[in-house]
């Protein structure tokens, strides 16, 4: 055993790059203390952008540090994804963590520990480098969700969120520990060659692989381990909702993906069946359950259970259109996510945040350019045509369609049109209902400019799709062989 | 052999009844207790299959550290334990029932299936003899060479559990009067004493 | 009898189900459910040692330190965000869990 060679670093330099930034702004924010964390919020900001060009435009197709690191188009697709979805995350809070007296130079850092950790777990070849990036997201926005440390409110989310996930993680380890044992090996492509060859899987693997799935399905709220979803989104502050219902989402995605795809994909049959259960569920609790919402920050919570659903119905397909199609619902509900939320950070009433549904009403007259967007997205996210949250829907029916799931389909559909419901309700509160408060104008400009961002993608979608589709196609054709 | 059995024996036994007292026991200091008594048998499982230094790891990092850190927070807490035991038996049917169930379907499919197919062939880093190279070595030699990757970012998981705990706990409380050494030593003697004269018979 | 990989995952499913039960059993005391996620830990370990003796890979090895080490880190932060609901709080109970309700 010699191991004499240098390393190839430069795939990973964009990893490599935000590990030392973010230690050079940590010192930084220690001397300079919390005045500072206007400045380091836009320094992490430019570093997370330097990171996605280094991310572009670097090598790609490369394993290293013996196999356990990989750079190819699909994690570069999904690292992309999440930086957009941290920069949005952290553009939309500057002025909120500032009115909101959690001005903490920490809180920018741990957006960037944490957007490492997502960067790791997509780029994991291993059950050992998934774990360990997956640990350095999740512990990094434990501490997001208890951030506002002086509400009950915040720490009963984090303490909420910090149990259920810390289980999660345990029943991850077991299944990756019974994977490890009766496959002798933790390299995904080790584990896929054995499953080609040796066609009969043991029942040790499958406990293994259900006991992952699980593990995975809390990570991306779906259901039946979708229960700390509402409570750790409304108990969180805004912002760190925000960024929850963004960035992590896709990563845990872009993991799960990755797991059912390239370990496990001669057992496709096996991991199939669970999929379209918590897909199914997901779908029908997420749209049923959205109905009674009065708080619009848990609302938003059922509306990703939902989401999820419908992207775990592209993954259930099993097939590369299907992966395609999943990459191309969380661009596009990471893009309408954003806009939500910039609208959901500027309900300020005299200076105190409001998160009723019904404060909503009247938006359409005390604030026309907010309520249109607004209005704009809920019908995106509803899945009306000639939106962009229409096509995302479409794009994954075809796959599941061509895979034959006819009856997901059919109840993807119908949990579509309930669903409806209560966007649309939205809609009606704020152009019908008589106004009760008049919000203070989102002044910042970097607000408004994310809203734009978000309201000229969502409608624009339609006129030039091709880039996106035929970059998540490269994605996708990426991790399957 | 025997006394290898015997051993391995007595550590499970020990183990799975101090996993029981910890989640029964009527005071959390006890539990504390009690899973340190878990780690320390854990260890010798270890011990007994050759994973030495994890043994050795096991002790100080549990046992030292995060036991330590647990019974300090039941401490600081201070709790109220006579109430909190109330409502334990309420869930014990149906929980023992769930936990019989999960428990069972583990070890019948584990014991069972458990077969020795090829897969020794696929291993990629084999364990050298212990005659020539010893445990420590052996995982030193591949932690920071083949592993560079995880040992760095177990490093990066441990920074943010210290900026974590940092954040969420430091309370910076105005009107705490602290030592400053330098303050001390930089002070001059016009700063502190001043002499007054001071007439006879006048006062002062 | 000879002690093999079995009788090593029988005492890792016995603590995994050991601490999850602890769990979902624990109505009134956060602190024993921090307890039992470091049991569940324990039996990943116990699992991981015993099929790296079985397979004579060093691999499993080198996960169960990881394990252990982000174990430590999770144990840090868990208590620290149990500290901060006390503070708010002035109890532990898990039945009080339930601020928000929907």
């Amino acid at each position: 055993m010699q191991y004499n060679d240098v390393p190839n670093f430069l795939p990973a330099l964009p990893e490599i790059f935000m590990s030392v930034i973010c230690m050079v702004l940590l010192i930084f924010g220690v001397f300079k203390g919390n005045k500072s964390t206007y400045l380091i919020s836009w320094l992490v900001i430019l570093s997370l952008f330097l990171t996605s060009l280094f991310c572009i435009l670097g090598p790609k197709d490369e394993i290293i540090f013996s196999n356990i690191f990989i750079v190819d188009d699909f994690s570069i697709f999904s690292k992309v994804l999440i930086i957009i979805g941290a920069i949005a995350a952290l553009a939309m809070s500057l002025s909120y963590i500032r009115n909101e007296g959690m001005e903490k130079f920490e809180y920018p850092i741990l957006i960037m520990l944490s957007t490492l950790g997502m960067m790791m777990m997509v780029s994991a070849n291993d059950l050992i480098s998934l774990y360990v990036g997956l640990e350095l997201q999740s512990l990094a926005l434990y501490v997001l969700a208890a951030f506002k440390r002086d509400t009950l409110k915040s720490s009963e989310a984090g303490l909420k969120y910090f149990v259920l996930g810390a289980l999660s993680s345990g029943m991850l380890l077991y299944g990756a520990s019974l994977i490890y044992g009766f496959s002798g090996t933790t390299n995904f492509e080790t584990i896929q060659a054995m499953f080609d060859s040796n066609n009969e899987p043991s029942l040790g693997i499958i406990v293994g692989i259900v006991f992952i799935i699980s593990a995975m399905a809390f990570k991306v709220s779906a259901v039946p381990f979708h229960m700390w979803t509402p409570d750790v989104y409304e108990g969180s502050t805004t912002s760190v909702t925000a960024f929850l219902s963004m960035a992590p989402k896709v990563a845990a995605m872009a993991l799960f993906i990755r797991l059912v795809y390239v370990p496990f994909y001669g057992l496709v049959p096996e991991w199939q069946q669970v999929v379209i259960l918590i897909s199914a569920a997901s779908m029908v609790i997420g749209s049923l359950a959205a109905i009674r919402q009065t708080n619009i920050k848990r609302l938003m919570a059922y509306s990703s259970i939902g989401h999820m659903g419908f992207a775990l119905l592209g993954l259930s397909a099993g097939t590369q259109q299907g992966v395609e199609s999943v990459l191309i619902y969380m661009f596009i509900y990471l893009f309408m996510n954003i806009g939500v939320f910039v609208v959901i950070l500027s309900m300020r009433v005299n200076g105190v945040m409001v998160e009723n549904i019904n404060d909503l009403s009247g938006l359409g007259k005390n604030n026309p350019f907010l309520a249109i967007i607004f209005g704009i997205l809920m019908f995106s996210l509803a899945g009306i045509p000639p939106l962009a949250g229409f096509f995302g829907k479409f794009y994954v029916f075809l796959a599941a369609v061509d895979s034959g799931l006819y009856i997901l389909c059919v109840i993807g559909v119908i949990s579509s049109v309930i669903g409806a419901f209560y966007y649309l309700r939205i809609v009606k509160i704020m152009y019908f209902d008589d106004p009760v408060d008049i919000f203070e104008k989102p002044n910042s400009a970097s607000m408004i400019s994310l809203l734009s961002i978000s309201g000229i993608f969502t409608i624009f979608f339609i006129v030039a799709p091709t880039p996106l589709i035929s970059w998540a196609h490269h994605a996708a054709s990426s991790i399957i062989q | 052999m025997i006394i290898q059995s015997i051993a391995f024996y007595i550590f499970a036994g020990i183990i799975i009844a101090s996993a029981i007292m910890v989640i029964s026991a009527k005071n959390p200091v006890h539990s504390v207790l009690f899973l340190i008594l878990a780690f320390f048998n854990g260890a010798g499982l270890f011990v007994l299959v050759g994973a030495e230094f994890l043994a050795m790891i096991m002790v100080i990092v549990y046992v030292g550290a995060v036991a330590v850190l647990f019974m300090f927070v039941v401490m600081m807490l201070d709790i109220n334990f006579v109430e909190l035991r109330q409502g334990f038996l309420q869930y014990l049917p149906i929980g023992l029932l769930i936990g019989l169930i999960l428990l069972v379907e583990l070890i019948l499919i584990l014991s069972s299936q458990f077969e020795d197919p090829q897969i020794l062939a696929v291993s990629s880093l084999p364990i050298p003899p212990i005659e020539e190279v010893e445990n420590t070595k052996a995982l030193g030699n591949v932690l920071y060479t083949k592993y560079i990757y995880l040992f760095q970012s177990g490093g990066l998981i441990l920074l943010t559990a210290m900026i974590g705990a940092i954040v969420l706990t430091l309370r910076s409380r105005p009107g705490i009067k602290k030592q400053v050494i330098a303050k001390q030593v930089s002070r001059k003697r016009e700063d502190s004493v001043e002499i007054k004269k001071v007439t006879p018979g006048a006062g002062v | 009898m000879e002690i093999g990989i079995t009788h090593y995952l029988s005492v890792g499913a016995i603590l995994f189900t050991i601490g999850v039960f602890g769990i979902f059993l624990n109505k009134k005391n956060v602190i024993i459910i921090l307890m039992s996620i470091e049991l569940i830990l324990l039996a990943v370990n116990i699992n991981l040692i015993g099929f790296s003796a079985h397979l004579g890979d060093l691999t499993g090895q080198v996960f169960a330190m990881f394990v252990l080490t982000v174990a430590a880190a999770e144990a840090a932060i868990g208590l620290a965000i149990l500290v901060i609901y006390f503070r708010n709080r002035g109890n532990i109970d898990v039945e009080n869990l339930n601020i928000m309700k929907g």
